[in-house]
């Protein structure tokens, strides 16, 4: 534990530094709108062992009224922010996804920096994080894989249940952390898992990292040319510092790289790795053929590809028990994979018998957002935008608008009006975020 | 069981297809309205909102929450004035509505509009006050169109993220998969309604009793959703297809360029796809197959599904009606 603490503060120096360019990089990529208070924000909020103590609870501010209004409507600023850097048109994104997901179980996780430690804390945000991803990228799989004792170890095969998933995470007692990280292990397990996967499904590797070394057997500059050649996205969050190799590793396969200041931190850094990402190269070989032929190589896209899929039949809950393939119960419900009628209990999956890819048409209806997303609704800021015959309530939820300005916080409406561009109809902020975050479909329009 | 519960319905006005329905209008509203007191007598605190789908616009009708200020001057002294507010408000709300000069009786009612209106209003009173157990129920008069169906899985998408259950009804017209498949994916009832004068019993029978307490009592529940897809090309139910990878368009065969898209598909996978396709054809014919018992295969089961043509994924243009039974 001592060790630790002394080797944070030994790198300090180097930190600095990484942490300027971490931010100025940040800048960059930000809305200028962002960056004074981007900049305010890093002042208030220090990395944690900057910070006096400061308790969960106490974060959160209360007005004089005692209500948390404010730091709501701070989080929703910051949530419509990020949608304005999105881009707004439809872009191609890789809707079968597979991750392995590379947990750091080294003592250094012990560190009690983050509340209550990295490695309790790393679990709970792991935990949110494949609810979440799998809420968006119900066609996905993730695996998970530890780092510990020098050793990568796996922790859970590759599976598209999420219930599975957070079952293997689920008993901190078999993660205990202990002895020392192992990048290049951990990377060449996790690259084993994905070999054998098609090409145009993603291979992704995320990975939690909280040391500040790395023991490997073998040079990992091969490991990650190999990955680079396997078209294998690694993306590091780091709970310590930055080191040079992590940042190397995501640079060369195209992938995120961030240092946690702190819980918050973290738990965006993470989050922002659910969304699918956007298929650039697939995009731009895409173009209609007439236009740029000669440029195209003969396999057009090898990002695309036609998948073979089966519809299951769904088996009445009255039906005659049979066994099932995959855990070999005896049970009514399941589902019959149409080419070989073999039963499996649930959907999506691949056959264990044959192979097949067996999703239901909801499964497939579920990532559609991603393709179609709602347009970006404008925040109403002059008075003359407020037409004198405009509804006097949000038309999604009726909630009626404040007659007069109200301050706002930049980027929010001051009437608290947020308009479609597509139908003109207004929305509260609340509606806003329901609608761009869940929803996906405006209520006036239906698009 | 102890909680109160709240109740959003969602009503199908278009007044072209209640024209053709056997019920009329009034009399459902008659039996309507009993259900949605019986609902607020049933618990105190119980809550309620009504919406209406009219022709390309959604209302709101009613909200328990906000209270219609103007309060009828004959009150009834023989009427409970809950029952009173609630009666006038959702009739003179829906004859206002229906009145309206620039209401274009042919086009399709907007339930997407209210169905996701109705998730607003939920989130908002979730997120104020806590529900326990919301739920929606819609009535429907209305086929599926083909073009709600991206809106409608997405709404029901939403539902299964605030937990709400979606109950729905179809009063008149063919079984709607849209419907079946909201009950289905929330855990709802989906009731089509065959014998019409009996509408509030069946109202209340099934839709009456929150989610907490249907699991002691026998709610009508379907087994035979249809969960295969139709292919975007010839709108076939397929139960093995061919999907591209970057927009998830459904086909029946290998295709070397998606047509909704316009991806091209590498030569290399085509021959592959090709040269293991023997093998699906016997089992894309029904016939070759055993059925699983009670799960028909009509022709009905068949030819009803969500087609989403390429056209209208990409322009929304496709206004018309789902063809029921057009892949056959
Ligand atoms: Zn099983
Ligand atoms: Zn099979
Ligand atoms: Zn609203
Ligand atoms: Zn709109
Ligand atoms: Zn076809
Ligand atoms: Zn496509």
């Amino acid at each position: 534990m001592e060790v630790d603490s002394d080797s944070d503060i030994s790198l300090d120096l180097d930190h600095q530094s990484s942490k300027a360019k971490g931010k100025a990089k940040a800048k960059a990529a930000a809305d200028k709108k962002k960056a004074d208070k981007g900049k305010a924000k890093a002042k208030e909020q220090p990395y944690v062992w900057e910070a006096s103590f400061a308790r969960s609870w106490d974060t959160v501010q209360e007005d004089e009224a005692g209500s948390l209004q404010a730091s709501v409507e701070d989080l929703m600023a910051r949530g419509r922010r990020r949608r304005l850097l999105a881009p707004a048109s439809a872009i191609r994104r890789t809707i079968i996804r597979h991750l392995i997901l590379v947990l750091d179980l080294s003592a250094s996780m012990m560190d009690r920096d983050m509340r209550p430690t990295r490695f309790d804390l790393m679990l709970q945000y792991a935990r949110e994080f494949i609810s979440e991803w799998f809420d968006q990228n119900p066609l996905g799989q993730i695996g998970i894989v530890g780092m510990r004792a020098g050793l990568g170890e796996r922790v859970g095969a590759m599976s598209g249940n999420p219930q599975e998933v957070l079952k293997s995470i689920s008993d901190r007692v078999k993660l205990e952390p202990v002895g020392e990280p192992s990048l290049q292990n951990a990377i060449e397990m996790a690259r084993n898992n994905m070999s054998h996967l098609p090409t145009h499904s993603s291979r992704e590797i995320l990975i939690l990292f909280g040391s500040l070394t790395t023991c490997d057997p073998g040079n990992i500059h091969d490991t990650l040319d190999t990955c680079v050649q396997n078209k294998i996205r690694i993306s590091i969050v780091a709970l310590a510092a930055e080191m040079k190799i992590c940042r190397e590793l995501c640079d060369k396969t195209a992938g995120q790289f961030g240092v946690a200041m702190n819980e918050g931190h973290f738990k965006d850094l993470l989050f922002e790795l659910v969304p699918p990402p956007a298929q650039r190269a697939a995009a731009r070989s895409a173009r209609p053929s007439g236009t740029n032929a000669g440029l195209n190589p003969a396999p057009a896209n090898p990002a695309a590809d036609l998948m073979m899929m089966g519809f299951p039949t769904r088996l009445p809950d009255a039906s005659i028990p049979s066994l099932c393939v995959c855990h070999s119960e005896l049970k009514s419900q399941g589902f019959l994979c149409p080419r070989c009628l073999s039963k499996v209990c649930d959907v999506p999956t691949d056959c264990d018998v044959c192979g097949l890819m067996i999703v239901s048409s909801p499964h497939l209806a579920r990532s559609y957002h991603h393709l179609f997303p709602v347009k970006t609704f404008t925040a109403i800021m002059k008075d003359l935008d407020v037409a004198p015959d405009a509804a006097d309530a949000c038309h999604g939820c009726t909630r009626i608008f404040p007659e007069r300005a109200t301050n706002a916080k930049e980027g929010m409406s001051p009437f608290r009006r947020y308009r479609c561009p597509d139908c003109e109809n207004d929305f509260c902020s609340e509606c806003d975020v329901f609608i761009h975050d869940v929803i996906h479909c405006c209520p006036g329009c239906g698009k | 069981m102890d909680n109160s519960s709240h109740l959003s319905v969602v009503l199908d006005l278009s007044p072209a297809q209640w024209y053709q329905s056997p019920l009329s209008l009034d009399s459902f509203l008659a039996q309507l309205l009993v259900f949605l007191n019986a609902h607020i007598a049933l618990k105190h605190d119980n809550s309620l909102a009504v919406f209406g789908a009219l022709p390309d616009k959604s209302v709101m009708l009613y909200a328990s929450s906000e209270p219609p200020m103007d309060t009828p001057a004959t009150s009834d002294p023989n009427c409970y004035p809950p029952f009173k507010r609630l009666d006038s408000a959702v009739t003179a709300r829906i004859s206002e509505q229906l009145e309206d000069p620039l209401l274009d009786v042919t086009t399709p009612s907007a339930i997407v509009g209210a169905l996701t209106k109705a998730l607003c209003y939920i989130n908002r009173l979730s997120v104020a006050t806590g529900l326990v157990d919301p739920r929606i129920l819609i009535l429907s008069v209305s086929p599926d169109l083909s073009n709600a169906y991206i809106p409608i899985m997405n709404s029901i998408f939403s539902a299964q993220k605030l937990k709400v259950t979606i109950d729905a009804g179809q009063i008149y017209g063919p079984d709607t998969v849209f419907l079946q498949q909201a009950a289905h994916l929330t855990g709802g009832s989906y009731l089509h309604l065959t014998e019409t004068s009996a509408l509030l019993q069946y109202l209340i029978m099934t839709f009456l009793p929150p989610p907490s307490i249907r699991k002691v009592i026998a709610v009508p529940t379907q087994d035979k959703i249809d969960f295969r897809a139709a292919c975007f090309c010839h709108k076939n139910i397929v139960d093995i297809g061919f999907v591209c990878s970057v927009c998830l368009s459904i086909f029946c065969q290998p295709t070397p360029v998606c047509s909704t898209c316009r991806t091209k598909f590498p030569i290399k996978t085509l021959q592959r796809l090709n040269a293991s396709r023997p093998l699906t054809i016997s089992s894309a014919n029904n016939s070759a197959r055993p059925t699983p018992v009670s799960t028909p295969r009509s022709a009905a089961t068949a030819a009803r599904h969500p087609p989403m043509s390429a056209e209208s994924i990409q322009n929304g243009s496709g206004t018309s009606a789902v063809a029921n039974g057009s892949g056959h």
